[in-house]
């Protein structure tokens, strides 16, 4: 059994300039102790799917369709009447068994509290720890995460430690409960490369100690090339491609994969001479195409892209892309 | 190389800022930029690279005078304008222009596009008439690959990486030789990226112009530039051509920073040994007294700690590294 499904998700933004359709009929699944990269660019719907499924989405978000399950235990909000009992089923929910990592860790620590009592107060919330043995606790993960002289380090505040400690911090707090999924939002992207390295270094390490699933929201194709087994490409609202790393990087079907994957520079190869942009910018969720998203920045549209939306086609096993150019049902011109 | 000509010239810059806080403490000198020196050539790209804090930004704007320097001289095309004030920096402003990081912040929301790409022909009296002016900004709006009919539009009504052409058609407003570029891709999404560096690419190639391109990813700044500068805590730790500094990198800073970069293919990725860097970047404040990379290098000595390399050729390049003299 899966760890997390996601059937057919919609998420609908009510804006005043009218309806932002953020997310249009998601589905995924993600195994146990596996790492899955949702790579997209801003506006592509990534971050805001996963608060979808988390139940932290903003006030004017709503999850207009969709279910998931967890370990097989139906999470979606479509099963609570009331939303406040999905928000309190939720708030347990996350704490026991999900730990989220978001980009900037500064909106995630609160700056007036102690790192003690920033780690220590979900433990005691989720847990019967003791309040030593929260501590004792604490103590270990902050060592784990690789934080100098932790005794000294938990009595200060968040603005005493640098921007990868902080992110370091935001981990230690994330595995305190000893989740099944760990949800990483960007958590690199405000960090210096020697820094993002010895991130991504600990969240590879933690994964494979624990055994717990990672879902990494980014837009950085060589972070997911470091850390994951598989990838997802987010464009418009939908995931356009989804494989292990290596259907993705090797053997890319969708026009949007491969275009991305030509206009993003490789610094060992010295011959590459002029990078391949994709023309175009993405489209306005406040009025989607009716076809495929891609169709109006695609080399290879044809007269079917534009009109209806393409259906999901099996390259390999667990290799699928939406494109109409590998359904064979599409007229070619 | 040799055969090139030098347009710019950077000797022993330093740039420092004043951080003491209150009348009555002990002076605090942030040392932001600390002794460098590099050429760049006509027609050339010099990428900047390091972490953040190590002063890439500030050297760039001492370069265009946006910062006063300390000390040590800039020569632009065999002129001192270190020191230059008044009338002869605005005629030197005309020559070297800017290109920021945020294309959201380095727009007046209340100016229209035509206005803002025709401030600096104003400001440099290029064109007579405002027709003159206008005929040029449609001519920059093409270049930049936006369309003519923008030029009433606001920055608000532009995406990122239009607001990024806008900023780019304000720098050669007043057809410039050189510009400095801080960063201008990193606000930008991945496959808008690549349009923009094509573009700085395709300008180059049209106008003749030398950059300055400062940035912290790794691999975009080798893929546009001939020549590297890598710094650390506001030196420049080693600099030479693009190729050799990646493939062959020469001090174990150079060499600790490229290991980390992540590289967009998941074999090389995941097979990929880090060098790991212990610590992190000391405070520019109180910089170590010998070499600044010695608290954190595997392979410092008891010298390194106690003497500031100076910088030596080896080959290609210039290495400030105690390793590397004979």
């Amino acid at each position: 059994m899966a760890l997390l499904e996601v059937n057919n998700l919609k998420t609908v933004f009510k804006t005043d300039a009218g309806t932002v359709q953020a997310v249009r009929n998601v589905s995924f699944k993600l195994e146990q102790g596996e790492a899955l990269g949702i790579v997209g660019e801003s506006g592509s719907g990534k971050s805001q799917m996963m608060y979808s499924i988390i139940g932290l989405l903003a006030e004017n978000g709503k999850v207009e369709e969709g279910q998931f399950f967890f370990d097989g235990q139906d999470i979606s909000p479509s099963n609570f009447t009331h939303k406040k009992d999905y928000d309190n089923f939720m708030r347990q929910f996350r704490g026991n068994s999900m730990a989220m990592i978001f980009q900037d860790p500064m909106t995630f620590l609160n700056p007036v509290l102690k790192i003690e009592t920033q780690l220590v107060e979900p433990m005691l919330n989720h847990t019967d720890m003791t309040r030593e043995q929260a501590k004792e606790k604490a103590l270990e993960l902050l060592k784990k995460v690789g934080i100098p002289s932790p005794e000294k380090r938990i009595n200060q505040y968040p603005f005493e430690f640098s921007g990868g400690m902080r992110q370091r911090i935001v981990i230690a707090i994330a595995l305190a409960n000893n989740p099944k999924l760990i949800i990483a939002d960007e958590p690199t992207t405000a960090l210096d490369v020697t820094i993002q390295a010895q991130v991504l270094e600990i969240i590879d390490d933690l994964k494979k100690e624990s055994n717990s699933a990672v879902i990494m929201i980014t837009h950085d194709l060589g972070v997911v090339a470091k850390l994951c087994d598989r990838i997802a490409i987010m464009y418009g609202g939908k995931i356009v491609e989804i494989g292990t790393d290596k259907d993705i990087f090797y053997n890319p079907k969708h026009p949007y994969t491969e275009g991305l994957l030509r206009c993003i520079a490789n610094p060992e190869d010295d011959n590459e001479k002029t990078l391949t942009p994709i023309a175009g910018s993405p489209p306005d969720l406040l009025n989607p195409p009716k076809g495929c998203p891609f169709v109006d920045r695609c080399e290879k549209a044809m007269r079917i892209c534009k009109d209806f939306a393409p259906e999901v086609t099996e390259v390999s096993e667990g290799h699928q892309c939406s494109c109409w150019l590998l359904d064979k049902r599409a007229v070619r011109e | 190389m040799s055969e090139q000509k030098v347009i710019l010239s950077v000797k022993n810059l330093k740039t420092y800022f004043d951080v003491t806080k209150g009348i009555f403490s002990k002076k605090q000198i942030v040392k932001a930029v600390d002794d460098v020196s590099f050429d760049v050539y006509e027609n050339e790209t010099f990428g900047l690279v390091g972490e953040s804090g190590c002063g890439k930004t500030t050297l760039g704007r001492t370069i265009v005078k946006l910062y006063e320097p300390e000390s040590g001289s800039i020569e632009f095309e065999g002129r001192d304008i270190a020191k230059i004030r008044g009338r002869e920096l605005i005629s030197f402003r005309k020559d070297m222009q800017m290109i920021f990081q945020d294309p959201y912040a380095s727009l007046n929301p209340r100016m229209t596009v035509g206005e803002i790409i025709k401030e600096p022909m104003i400001i440099h009296n290029i064109y007579k008439t405002d027709a003159e002016r206008e005929e040029r900004v449609v001519e920059l709006l093409k270049i930049v690959g936006l369309k003519p009919d923008h030029i009433r539009r606001y920055p608000a009504e532009f995406s990122g990486g239009q607001r990024q052409r806008v900023g780019i058609a304000r720098a050669l407003a007043v057809n410039p030789k050189f510009i400095v570029c801080d960063e201008p891709i990193s606000a930008l999404d991945v496959s808008i990226q690549a349009q923009v560096v094509n573009l700085l690419k395709e300008i180059q190639e049209k106008m003749g112009l030398s950059y300055l391109f400062i940035a912290h990813d790794l691999s975009m700044v080798k893929h546009i530039s001939d020549r590297i500068g890598v710094m650390y805590l506001g030196h420049m730790v080693e600099c030479g051509p693009a190729n050799d500094v990646y493939h062959r990198p020469l001090h174990p800073y150079t060499t600790a920073l490229l290991s980390a970069i992540p590289i967009p293919d998941p074999d090389v990725a995941k097979a990929k040994q880090r060098i790991v860097l212990e610590g992190e970047v000391p405070s520019p404040i109180n910089p170590p007294r010998g070499c600044p990379f010695c608290t954190r290098c595997t392979k410092a000595t008891e010298r390194c700690n106690r003497e500031r390399p100076e910088p030596i050729q080896v080959g290609t390049r210039l290495v400030a590294c105690h390793l590397y003299e004979k």
